[in-house]
């Protein structure tokens, strides 16, 4: 099999090392020449035959001429504005809905405020910044897909 | 001479047109309002509009499903088949022009990329002979070659359309090249609800256009069936219903406006879908191929030289 080396234990350093997780670099399969110069061109080689091999039997279409008097039978805009999408036009006040809108980044820019007492960097021990996390991921994937229905099913996404 | 020729050509055209126009009114006499793509070909020029929608969604109102199956890649001047698919339930019947109820007709129009078009007969594998030998497929206008219409034809037996395509060269046809190209497709089943002067068809839910109570029913096979609506001023008005539609309401109903006064009769609708499809080049297949090979060899080679390497680092203990 492939070259191993052993770790020296009568080494302090790497002793020292090892008792905080560290130093895992002293030890195993040589970085070079092994891996560096015999198995990472392998790996790229191999990238570039898939990528390759993808623009050849599938190549990306050209898509249709732009033309500006042409309004899409459905207007959406880039998915990652579905769900502010879906609060404009959910909500019936313009204002409302931008404030709504812009509610958003002012929400985001309070998470690293939440718990700052809390030490812990660990998500389990954070539980308020985790809640709110959770929260406005499920939120906003939720809108996200109620900006794809019909005005209607907006908010109930049709389940209620 | 070119000119002319052509011109013969687009005449040849327009009576093949005229001729299978002629020969479906024949076939199906009592469906005026059948899903005729020449309500289409002589409104639009072409039936896929700017905006993406085809066509004859304007007459065929209710939105149903549609598949296209087509291969992912061709090679230029190959005939290959794409299938439309156009499921419906085939014991619904939907009401006929004259009122009486029928089976539905599909119908579909295939957009294909410039360039493309119908493969010619003589052209054809014997299988794909017989699998179209039951339907008549028409460009959808002398200068239109690689739009292809269909129908209506009888739906129960032909929930499957397979239209043989003949794929442009490159080489010889200078608007062509080697891209991926999208084929839009639309499917109808049963008839549309809309004249393209604008009327609707009898295969509509009719709805009351007073307020009141309804004084009499007025049943007549032929001509329809009047509804006399009396307000709460005592004025009169009647209201025609085509015959053949279910009457929701009964004398001395109370009635609003808009209420519908009939059974939803449209069992039919209209999809249109897309898909991709790439003009391949052969060359450019062998070329990968060969990269591919080289490639393989390579990583072959780096993995032996390792192991050789290893065995010094091994022999001389020098890791």
């Amino acid at each position: 099999m492939s070259v191993i080396k052993k770790p020296d234990l009568t080494n302090p350093v790497l002793r020292a090392k090892l008792a905080k997780g560290m130093g895992h670099n002293y030890y195993g399969e040589p970085a070079w020449p092994n891996d560096l110069l015999y198995i990472f061109p392998v790996v790229i080689l191999g990238t570039f035959a898939l990528v390759i091999g993808l623009s050849v039997l599938e190549p990306s279409a050209l898509g249709e001429k732009a033309d500006p008097f042409a309004t899409p039978l459905e207007i959406l805009p880039e998915w990652y504005f579905f769900p502010t999408f879906n609060l404009l036009r959910v909500l019936p006040n313009k204002l409302l809905g931008v404030l709504a809108m812009a509610s958003v980044p002012a929400g985001l820019l309070t998470v690293p405020f939440i718990e700052n007492i809390n030490n812990f960097q660990n998500p389990f021990r954070r539980p308020i910044a985790s809640a709110v996390f959770l929260f406005g991921t499920f939120v906003a994937i939720w809108l996200g897909i109620g900006a794809c229905l019909p005005i209607n099913k907006a908010i109930t996404l049709g389940l209620f | 001479m070119r000119k002319e020729c052509r011109r013969k050509i687009g005449k040849s055209f327009d009576f093949l047109v005229l001729a299978s126009i002629a020969i479906q009114q024949l076939v199906l006499p009592a469906s005026r309002a059948n899903a005729f793509p020449i309500y289409a070909q002589q409104a639009y020029k072409n039936p896929r509009e700017a905006n993406g929608r085809i066509v004859c969604a304007n007459c065929h109102l209710a939105a149903k499903t549609v598949e296209l199956e087509a291969p992912q890649s061709i090679l230029p001047d190959q005939v290959f088949e794409t299938t439309v698919k156009i499921p419906y339930d085939t014991s619904k019947k939907q009401i006929l022009g004259s009122g009486k109820k029928g089976g539905l007709n599909v119908g579909a129009v295939l957009v294909l990329p410039e360039g493309f078009k119908l493969a010619p007969k003589d052209k054809l594998s014997a299988e794909l002979k017989s699998k179209i030998a039951s339907v008549y497929i028409t460009p959808y206008s002398p200068t239109l070659e690689n739009i292809l219409v269909v129908g209506p034809v009888a739906g129960e037996k032909n929930q499957e359309i397979h239209f043989p395509i003949l794929a442009p060269n490159p080489e010889t046809d200078k608007r062509v090249h080697f891209f991926k190209y999208p084929l839009y497709v639309g499917g109808n089943r049963g008839r549309g609800q809309v004249y393209p002067d604008g009327q609707k068809t009898n295969n509509n839910q009719y709805l009351s256009s007073v307020s009141g109570k309804v004084v009499n029913i007025e049943i007549n096979e032929k001509t329809g069936t009047k509804v006399s609506v009396q307000d709460t001023n005592g004025n009169n008005s009647e209201q025609l219903i085509p015959a053949g539609l279910d009457l929701l309401i009964s004398k001395s109903d109370i009635i609003r406006v808009d209420q519908p006064l009939t059974a939803d009769p449209n069992v039919g609708g209209f999809g249109q879908t897309d898909k991709e499809i790439v003009l391949q080049n052969p060359t450019r297949i062998y070329g990968y191929v060969a990269f591919a090979f080289v490639t393989m060899l390579t990583q072959v080679l780096l993995v032996v030289k390792k192991k050789q390497f290893e065995k010094v680092q091994a022999a001389e203990m020098n890791f």
